[in-house]
């Protein structure tokens, strides 16, 4: 008995890391667009992260370089994307897509020579206490840090949407510019300021799949986590909480089916790999069907240019 | 506490339009100032200036003798400018609070205290802890007045304050102003309604294509005195002959048509009866907001319902869209001529052949006839005196008076039986809105009918034969139009009853 309830902790675990990345990105894309912005560049930022954190691991020998490293490298791409959204006011959604296809062959090439590297063990915490207690101990510990400061972002960030100055200047934004604009509010400082978190935690998402789940690069490893990762933000309908429910739905339903594609159900593999899709989005559709509460979380400018009067 | 503001000599220069030439004006607190002009006037454009939305080109602004840059909106704040413009500047999906700590240093303890005493001062009750969507018109002003209250205003403007009010909410409104005026408060307000300037202001300063060409006293001026200044020319006044209709067909039934709507944005209309007769023009008054929208669309055919519930010449056209209603000889004007009515970015010919696409020629076999629509259009434009014979035009730079003359001229020339229109002459100059109101009674003396839904009350009371109110979705009892007056209409778009 006490072996089966082990075993499910360690899949908790498990889960708890495949949906790490997705809530990274997800937060961070759903601040971007609490300001207005729509960026669909999401899973170009974490493929270039996934790359560069890996190919600086590779030539430093340091984790914390590379981390960082990602983590500016997705900041560098989304700068390139405020650059025309905000600055030379180009269409969101063409530019996001340009940017995912730019990230994804860019990534490709860096990573040429990084094929077939080793990866280098990531230091995990708490790994006595996780082989000591059992159920417990392998869902709570035994992970690495970035995980932990996933599974905290989506309170922090709801907490700074909701009880900051700077969270509710963000929303105002997103609500309307023009107004924030009459109110003196710096709306294109705050928007590229998002757009530019929402590209560092691309990249942290990135780096994250290249140095921890899997550690060794792989050509397009991202496999679409960063289209999830938009459609998270939309089904949970800007909500952090719940974008970390989804992400964990998701998470688990691909870890629970490869199982069950292991033990070898009569069930079609191809049904199997899209059952995390259809549940998340029904189980988001769900839990956000209140049509008042999506009006308000919803930016009402999302993907709109904004000229200012001269 | 004095406060004197002073503007010398301001110009700005758009592309193709000077909106201000050399304007100059003084104003002094204890008094309550008016700043009349037609749209286009530069008026917005002054005000935007002295608010720091918008830099001048040239020229300078004084307070309290002193030269003061406004180069952003926080300077206007920093200098006690406080700002009430025409489009709220809230944000819908913010609680009130939000909206109003947005912009204030003070600990949100601190400013909620304040706020409380500003409500307790003036007599406003506004919950301050639900979202604004969820407020009335009159209430979002009250939380734009606010926050400009917050910030202990040296001087406030107030930019065409009442096209969103009703009667006795204007009528607070001027109370609250009046108060503030004693309060120390230098008062600026830009309208183009007469008879608020009259009651509510001390001064007047007329403009007219970005130059001021009068300065005087209200108490000099009278409402035909100040129109002739603002226009620049004579204007004749219309008059429409009130008609019996006993006798005539009817052409319109609308029973039991009822709208539930999901979006909390909509109003859901309850059991609407009424009918109309050949050559007759029912006015709906109400305050924006009560379901106007929501009607408009359902007399168009943009929201399908019943069959039954609309009979148009005796036939059920609930379930036909607008295209095949159009073909029974129906009409339709709506609100917001950029968005809904016309497509700016494409040319006046284009525009034409836009709703004309099964009854007329212009296409055959699936190919445009331009040659066709561009002599209709022609048409259109001379018999409608649009301000242009370019039908190669695109529609965004006609103003919003030609724009009106054309979408009404593109009804009407398929000579309707029954035209719906939704705020006409909204936002039109004086000139503008004679010739539409002209327009409408006289396609009423041709013998068709006409359904006028609008906030303008002058207008409904000039024009329509019956009018009744809408409230909350809900139509009041139809009346006489000559048995109604501004107040009772008042009293029932503010949800009350009149007996």
């Amino acid at each position: 008995m006490s072996f089966d309830l082990n075993f499910i902790g360690i899949l908790i675990g498990a889960i708890m890391a495949s949906s790490v990345p997705l809530i990274l990105a997800a937060s961070g894309e759903l601040i971007t667009e609490r300001s207005g912005v729509l960026n669909l560049g999401v899973e170009g930022m974490m493929i270039i992260g996934a790359i560069s954190g890996f190919a600086l691991m590779v030539v430093t020998d340091n984790l914390f370089f590379a981390v960082i490293g990602s983590m500016v490298s997705g900041l560098i791409l989304s700068l390139i994307f405020g650059l025309l959204t905000q600055s030379l006011l180009t269409n969101h959604v063409a530019t996001g897509l340009a940017l995912t296809i730019f990230g994804i062959g860019m990534s490709a090439m860096i990573g040429k020579n990084f094929v077939g590297i080793p990866g280098k063990e990531f230091p995990l915490l708490f790994l006595n206490l996780k082989e000591s207690i059992p159920f417990l101990g392998p869902i709570f510990f035994g992970h690495s840090i970035i995980l932990y400061f996933a599974f905290g972002l989506p309170f922090l960030t709801n907490y700074f949407l909701k009880k900051t100055k700077t969270g509710l200047i963000i929303r105002a934004v997103g609500d309307s510019p023009t107004s924030a604009s009459n109110q003196g509010i710096n709306v294109t400082l705050v928007r590229y300021s998002c757009i530019l978190y929402g590209g560092a935690m691309c990249g942290l998402a990135g780096a994250y799949l290249s140095l921890i789940y899997t550690p060794q690069w792989i050509e397009n490893m991202t496999g679409g986590r960063g289209w999830i990762a938009l459609a998270l933000v939309v089904f949970a309908t800007w909500s952090p909480i719940k974008v970390l429910i989804g992400a964990l739905i998701f998470g688990g339903i691909t870890i629970l089916q490869l199982h069950m594609q292991a033990v070898g159900l009569r069930i079609p593999v191809q049904l199997l790999s899209a059952l995390p899709y259809i549940m998340t989005i029904i189980v988001l559709v769900v839990i956000s069907r209140d049509s008042r509460k999506i009006k308000l979380n919803t930016p009402t400018s999302l993907g709109q240019i904004f000229y200012k009067e001269k | 506490m004095n406060t004197k503001l002073k503007v010398s000599e301001i110009s700005k220069i758009y592309p193709g339009c000077v909106a201000n030439d050399k304007v100059s004006l003084e104003f002094g607190s204890g008094k309550i100032y008016a700043l009349l002009g037609e749209n286009g006037a530069g008026k917005s454009t002054l005000v935007k200036i002295l608010s720091g939305v918008v830099k001048p080109d040239e020229g300078q602004v004084f307070l309290n003798n002193e030269s003061i840059k406004l180069n952003s909106p926080l300077d206007a704040k920093k200098n006690n400018i406080g700002m009430v413009f025409q489009h709220f500047n809230l944000f819908e999906t913010l609680s009130v609070f939000e909206n109003l700590s947005i912009d204030s240093d003070k600990k949100n303890e601190d400013l909620r205290v304040l706020v409380n005493d500003i409500l307790k001062k003036y007599k406003f009750k506004i919950e301050l802890d639900i979202p604004v969507l969820n407020l009335s018109a009159g209430q979002k002003q009250k939380v734009e007045i606010i926050r400009c209250l917050i910030r202990n205003p040296k001087v406030l403007i107030m930019d065409e304050p009442t096209s969103v009010l009703t009667e006795q909410e204007t009528d607070d409104l001027f109370i609250s102003l009046k108060q503030f005026s004693k309060d120390g408060i230098l008062i600026i307000y830009i309208t183009h309604k007469l008879k608020e300037v009259l009651s509510l202001c001390d001064e007047v300063a007329v403009m007219r294509k970005g130059k001021v060409v009068s300065v005087s006293n209200t108490n000099n001026e009278k409402i035909e005195s100040l129109a002739n200044k603002m226009v620049g020319e004579n204007l004749n006044t219309i008059k429409k002959k009130i008609n019996n209709f006993k006798n005539s067909e009817e052409i319109l039934k609308i029973s039991n048509l009822n709208f539930k709507s999901d979006d909390p944005y909509e109003t859901n209309l309850n059991n609407l009866n009424f009918s109309l007769k050949k050559g007759e023009c029912l006015g709906i008054a109400g305050i924006s907001g009560n379901g106007q929208n929501e009607l408009f669309q359902i007399l168009s055919g943009e929201i399908i319902t019943e069959g039954t519930s609309i009979m148009f010449r005796n036939k059920e056209i609930g379930k036909l869209n607008p295209r095949e209603r159009r073909e029974y000889l129906m009409a339709f004007s709506p609100e917001d001529r950029i968005s809904q009515a016309a497509v700016p970015e494409l040319k006046i010919y284009e525009n034409v052949a836009l709703n004309n696409f099964k009854s007329s020629n212009f296409f055959e076999k699936g190919l445009v006839n331009e040659k066709k629509i561009k002599e209709h259009s022609k048409k259109i434009l001379s018999n409608f005196s649009v301000n242009t014979d370019n039908v190669e035009l695109k529609s965004q730079f006609l103003s919003g008076g030609n724009l009106q003359k054309l979408i009404i001229g593109r009804e009407l020339i398929t000579s309707p039986e029954l035209l719906v229109c939704f705020n006409p002459t909204w936002g039109l100059d004086v000139g503008a809105i004679n010739y539409i109101h002209e327009t409408l009674i006289q396609i009423n003396e041709e013998g068709k009918s006409s359904i006028l839904i609008s906030t303008d009350n002058d207008e409904l009371l000039k024009l329509s034969d019956r009018i009744c109110v809408i409230y909350k979705g809900k139509l009041s009892k139809i009346m006489n139009a000559d048995t109604v007056t501004a107040e009772k209409l008042g009293i029932l778009m503010g949800g009350g009853s009149i007996d």
